[in-house]
């Protein structure tokens, strides 16, 4: 009984001993809005387009069908994607042959419009 | 409807919104004053339909859904589909891949033991070790972030091994090392203060029977006392020595004995995973071309030792590009069914001690 007690005691203290230490120790947390996070290169946030050929790649490989390619006269006039529908698996980024689509580090896409939850880029050789 | 003294017998709906239920899981109570008279745990509320899913999907476009089965433990998922797809289509993966795939599940297991240790510890009244779980958690997944592109969803494991070698190996040195220690640092805050072990030790003891008979798998059986461990059917890890973490107990406190040893053990994994890939030099690859599956008809059925119990992927190819049937096996489904029969007896300021000690992750769960 009387070791129990010894024993409980002992522990507890221990416990107590290691949370205290954590007083004297630097805040590990960030406070987010004010801080922006740092973000490695390799995030998978939105999407850069440039010099695409628009050979459809991206299209078949996106989970989601997020991605609409609108062609004129065999050339590419409008390509699209949904983010409504992205999901940010990054599939279009890793099997474009032509290694033009990147994903950026940017990743606050939240609007109150949804017209605006899209990524565009129209008339021009992409 | 009389129970006990006389009084009523009463029913309580614990969940689907409860916050010790990890996600979305309702449990049918039937109370006789404190104590469970019987136990329905409802499931469901978290289907995406990710089976079905597969179906209407190539091999390729089904790859980044699979870590979304268990946002946890996400690598897991992808290999065991990566492996059925292998088999399926007889590729061989390289051996440096592999050591990279086993190093990032383990660095996966402990990540997701770390979050189960905090979240445990907060369900039962404590609030500083989830703090501290999740520093370590962080760094973790800081690395995933800087590996594969995302924190949680990592779609790193292609068809044939990795989609690139551009890992950071100091950094898991680092990360491991730290770890080790932080471990003594858990241990001396829970392993033996006695408000934690009046809370866990001899409370929902499921006996070797039981644990067999209810299908379960992973730590939880490891902790009833039964050597089974999956990792030793995978040839993944052949080359790499570790020990079985075993507690022939079967209540709260051994398996949370199982999962801090495992910590350990798996430190000890990655630190040999460590020592190949430090040896060799990685070759610079950057997988770009979509792999060439010629999917044969086949049925195949491939399996992981995931966190929460063992994982098999059912793949059923009928020559198609897409998949005639994908049927995935995961740990926490058998867990939540053993509430039936646990819960059985129990106080109802038990019950979350019981389930959250059995680590359910109810997307796991649901699918």
């Amino acid at each position: 009984m009387l070791k129990q007690l010894y024993l409980s005691t002992k522990a507890i203290l221990r416990g107590h001993y290691t949370v205290l230490k954590h007083l004297f120790r630097k805040p590990v947390t960030e406070e987010y809005p004010e801080i922006h996070p740092f973000l490695n290169p390799k995030f998978r946030g939105v999407h850069v387009l440039e010099n695409c050929k628009g050979c459809g790649y991206c299209k078949r490989v996106c989970p989601s069908n997020a991605i609409t390619i609108i062609k004129d006269d065999s050339l590419p006039s409008r390509y699209s994607i949904d983010y409504s529908k992205c999901i940010f698996c990054g599939n279009c980024m890793y099997y474009c042959p032509s290694k033009s689509m990147k994903m950026t580090e940017a990743f606050e896409v939240a609007t109150s419009n949804k017209l605006d939850l899209s990524y565009d880029v129209e008339n021009r050789r992409m | 409807m009389k129970g006990y003294l006389g009084m009523d017998k009463m029913c309580l709906n614990l969940g689907p919104q409860h916050p010790s239920t990890h996600g979305v899981l309702r449990l049918i109570l039937e109370l006789d004053g404190e104590k469970v008279l019987s136990a329905e745990p409802d499931v469901g509320y978290l289907h995406r339909g990710l089976e079905k899913m597969a179906e209407s999907k190539n091999y390729i476009q089904y790859l980044p859904m699979v870590d979304r089965v268990d946002y946890l433990s996400g690598f897991f998922y992808s290999y065991a589909f990566c492996n059925a797809v292998e088999i399926l289509n007889h590729i061989q993966v390289p051996e440096y891949a592999n050591y990279i795939r086993v190093m990032l599940l383990e660095l996966n297991r402990i990540a997701s033991h770390l979050l189960w240790l905090g979240t445990y510890l907060l369900d039962l009244g404590a609030i500083s070790p989830m703090f501290y779980t999740f520093r370590e958690r962080e760094d973790i997944v800081t690395y995933f972030e800087k590996v594969t592109g995302q924190r949680l969803m990592y779609n790193y494991f292609t068809f044939g091994g990795v989609r690139h070698t551009d890992i950071y190996l100091n950094e898991v040195k680092n990360i491991v090392e730290k770890i080790y220690f932080k471990v003594d640092e858990y241990e001396s805050l829970i392993t033996d203060n006695p408000i934690f072990i009046s809370r866990t030790k001899d409370i929902g003891v499921i006996s070797k029977k039981k644990a067999l008979d209810w299908g379960l798998t992973g730590p939880n059986l490891r902790a009833s006392g039964i050597l089974q461990d999956y990792r030793m059917n995978t040839p993944m890890y052949d080359d790499i020595e570790y020990d079985i973490v075993m507690s022939s107990e079967g209540d709260c406190y051994s398996r949370y004995i199982v999962r801090i040893y495992e910590i350990r053990e798996s430190v000890s994994i990655i630190n040999q995973c460590l020592e190949y890939l430090t040896t060799i030099e990685l070759p610079n690859i950057e997988c770009s071309r979509v792999p060439i599956l010629n999917n044969p008809v086949g049925e195949i059925y491939s399996f992981v030792e995931a966190p929460r119990g063992l994982t098999m992927c059912y793949l059923n190819s009928v020559g198609e590009d897409t998949p005639y049937r994908v049927k995935w096996r995961t740990g926490s489904f058998y867990s939540t069914q053993i509430l039936k029969e646990v819960l059985k007896g129990v106080n109802l300021s038990d019950v979350m001690a019981i389930y959250g000690s059995l680590d359910v992750v109810l997307p796991e769960v649901d699918r």
